[in-house]
C-alpha cells in the first residue's frame, strides 16, 4: 500500500498519469488548482489522486482496480490537513451522485443537488442550514425579489436595476458578493453598496457567503473556463439559490442584460432556462444608457485601468465619486491600474 | 488552552478519527460523525469531552469524524488537535494542559 505525497505542477510524468487516471473515471480536469496529491503503488503508478483550489476539493478519483481500499479517506485525509494549514476550515466540494456516500463517509453534508448529475457538499453539519436560519430572520410578506451583484465598484446602472427591481415588488432582498476577487475590497463595495441604496426603504442587504457565486459553488465566475464548465457551475449555483428563494419567500430574480461578459451572459441564459422551473420569474432589465453610452462597472474599472476615471465619472453615483476621490482609494485605484485584465471575461 | 487558530490532527482511515478545533463562541460546540456512533457514540463524545476538560479548555468548536477509533486513538488525536493550535511542538505534556 503506498503512501499519499504531493504531485508537483512541474511532474509531468505524474501529471499525465493524474489526466489519465481523471479520464478514465470520467472526471473533468479543472483548469485552476493550487494543490493536487496521490497515492502510488509499489510500481510507482498512481492509483488515486486529489487536488484543491481555495476552500474546495477538486478532481478526487480512485483508479476502479483499487475501490475499496480506502485510498480516498487517505486523499481526503491529506487535502484537509492542507486545506487547514492554509487556513481554510470550512470546506466544499462537488462530486458525481452516485459517489456522495462515499464523502457523507467521510464527515460532508449535503448543501444541494443537480439531479442526475452532481451533489455539492460542505464539511459543517449547519454550516448551510445555520446560513438559512439567519436568512430567514429577514422574510417579509408579500412580493419578493432578489438580486445578487458583484458592485465592482457600484455604479448608476446597479442603482437602476435595484430601483427597477425594488419598486416592482413589496421587499428587495439585495445580494452581495461577498467573496475577495478584485481589487476593490469587499468592505469598500458593500459600504458603497449600502450608500448607494440608503434612501429605498424596502431593499435588505445579505451577504452572499460562500454559497452564491463563491470560488466554491461559481468557480469559473471568477477565473477563465470552458463554456461546459460555466453551464455546470452555474446550475450548480441555481440550485444553491432555489434553496434560499424558498426560505425567504422570493419569486423572482432581477439581473441587468449582459453584452459584454461572457460569463455573466451565459449565467443569465442559465438563469432565463432554470428558474422557471423553480417557480422563480426571471426578470433581465435592459442596461441603463446614459448619453448614448452604456453603464457598466467593466467599463469603469477599464477607465481606471486606463488612467481616464474622468470619462466614467457620470456612472457613477456620488457616494462612489466621492469615495474614489478620496485619500483612502489610493491603493485600490493603482491596484487597478495594474490590473492585467479589467474587464470581466 | 485556549484554541488559538483552526487545526487538525489525525486521518479518515480505518480505525483512526479526524479532530478539528477552531476558535469557539464561548462554549464546547462538538459535533461527532461516527462510523459506528449507534454502538459507541455515548462513550466517544464522553472521550472527547473528558480528554478537553482535562487539557483545560472550555471554548471551543470541535469537529470529530470517527472511523471506529478505539479510545486512546481518540483522545491522543484530540490532544494533537489543540496542542497544534496552539502551536507547540516540542515538550509536549501529553495528557496535561500547557500553561
Amino acid at each position: 500500500m503506498g503512501f499519499v505525497g504531493e504531485i508537483y505542477p512541474n511532474d509531468l510524468r505524474t501529471n499525465a498519469q493524474m489526466d489519465a487516471l481523471l479520464r478514465a473515471e470520467g472526471i473533468r480536469r479543472d483548469k485552476n488548482l493550487d494543490y493536487s496529491c496521490g497515492v502510488f503503488d509499489d510500481d510507482g503508478s498512481l492509483i488515486a489522486a486529489g487536488s484543491s483550489f481555495k476552500n474546495t476539493l477538486r478532481c478526487l478519483a480512485v483508479s476502479s482496480e483499487h475501490r475499496g481500499e480506502g485510498l480516498m479517506n487517505q486523499v481526503v485525509s491529506h487535502l484537509l490537513e492542507r486545506e487547514i494549514q492554509q487556513g481554510y476550515s470550512h470546506v466544499f466540494l462537488y462530486t458525481k451522485e452516485k459517489n456522495a456516500a462515499i464523502f457523507q463517509d467521510l464527515g460532508f453534508y449535503e448543501i444541494a443537488r443537480v439531479e442526475n448529475e452532481l451533489v455539492f457538499l460542505e464539511n459543517r453539519r449547519d454550516g448551510f442550514a445555520r446560513y438559512l436560519k439567519r436568512l430567514e430572520q429577514t422574510r417579509r410578506d408579500g412580493r419578493c425579489a432578489a438580486v445578487v451583484m458583484n458592485a465592482n465598484p457600484f455604479t448608476l446602472g446597479h442603482r437602476y436595476l435595484v430601483e427597477q427591481a425594488a419598486s416592482e415588488n413589496d421587499w428587495l432582498h439585495l445580494f452581495l458578493l461577498s467573496e475577495e476577487a478584485g481589487p476593490i475590497p469587499f468592505s469598500v463595495r458593500k459600504k458603497l453598496v449600502r450608500e448607494g441604496i440608503a434612501d429605498l426603504k424596502n431593499v435588505i442587504l445579505h451577504e452572499t457567503g460562500p454559497y452564491i457565486i463563491s470560488s466554491a459553488t461559481f468557480p469559473s465566475y471568477f477565473l477563465r473556463d470552458e463554456d461546459a464548465a460555466i453551464f455546470a457551475h452555474a446550475k450548480l449555483d441555481l440550485a444553491v439559490f432555489g434553496k434560499i428563494a424558498a426560505v425567504l419567500g422570493v419569486t423572482a430574480r432581477y439581473a441587468g442584460e449582459e453584452k459584454s461578459s461572457h460569463v455573466t451572459a451565459l449565467y443569465n441564459e442559465s438563469m432565463a432556462e432554470l428558474l422557471p422551473k423553480q417557480g422563480i420569474r426571471f426578470q433581465e432589465v435592459p442596461r441603463l444608457t446614459i448619453g448614448g453610452e452604456t453603464v457598466s462597472a467593466s467599463t469603469v474599472r477599464q477607465a481606471i485601468h486606463d488612467g481616464h476615471p474622468e470619462r466614467i465619472a457620470f456612472m457613477l453615483p456620488e457616494s462612489t465619486k466621492r469615495y474614489f476621490a478620496g485619500a483612502e482609494a489610493a491603493p485600490v485605484l493603482s491596484a487597478i491600474r495594474a490590473m492585467e485584465e479589467a474587464r470581466h471575461y | 488552552m485556549v484554541i488559538q487558530k483552526p487545526a487538525i490532527a489525525g486521518t479518515l482511515e480505518s480505525s483512526d478519527c479526524m479532530v478539528t478545533v477552531e476558535p469557539g463562541e464561548g462554549k464546547i460546540d462538538l459535533d461527532l460523525d461516527s462510523a459506528v456512533i449507534r454502538q459507541y457514540g455515548k462513550q466517544i463524545r464522553k472521550v472527547i469531552l473528558e480528554t478537553l476538560q482535562r487539557l483545560d479548555v472550555t471554548d471551543a468548536k470541535i469537529t470529530v469524524v470517527d472511523k471506529g477509533a478505539l479510545d486512546c486513538t481518540i483522545k491522543a488525536r484530540v490532544e494533537c488537535a489543540v496542542y497544534r493550535s496552539n502551536g507547540v511542538k516540542d515538550q509536549l505534556p501529553w495528557g496535561g494542559a500547557i500553561v
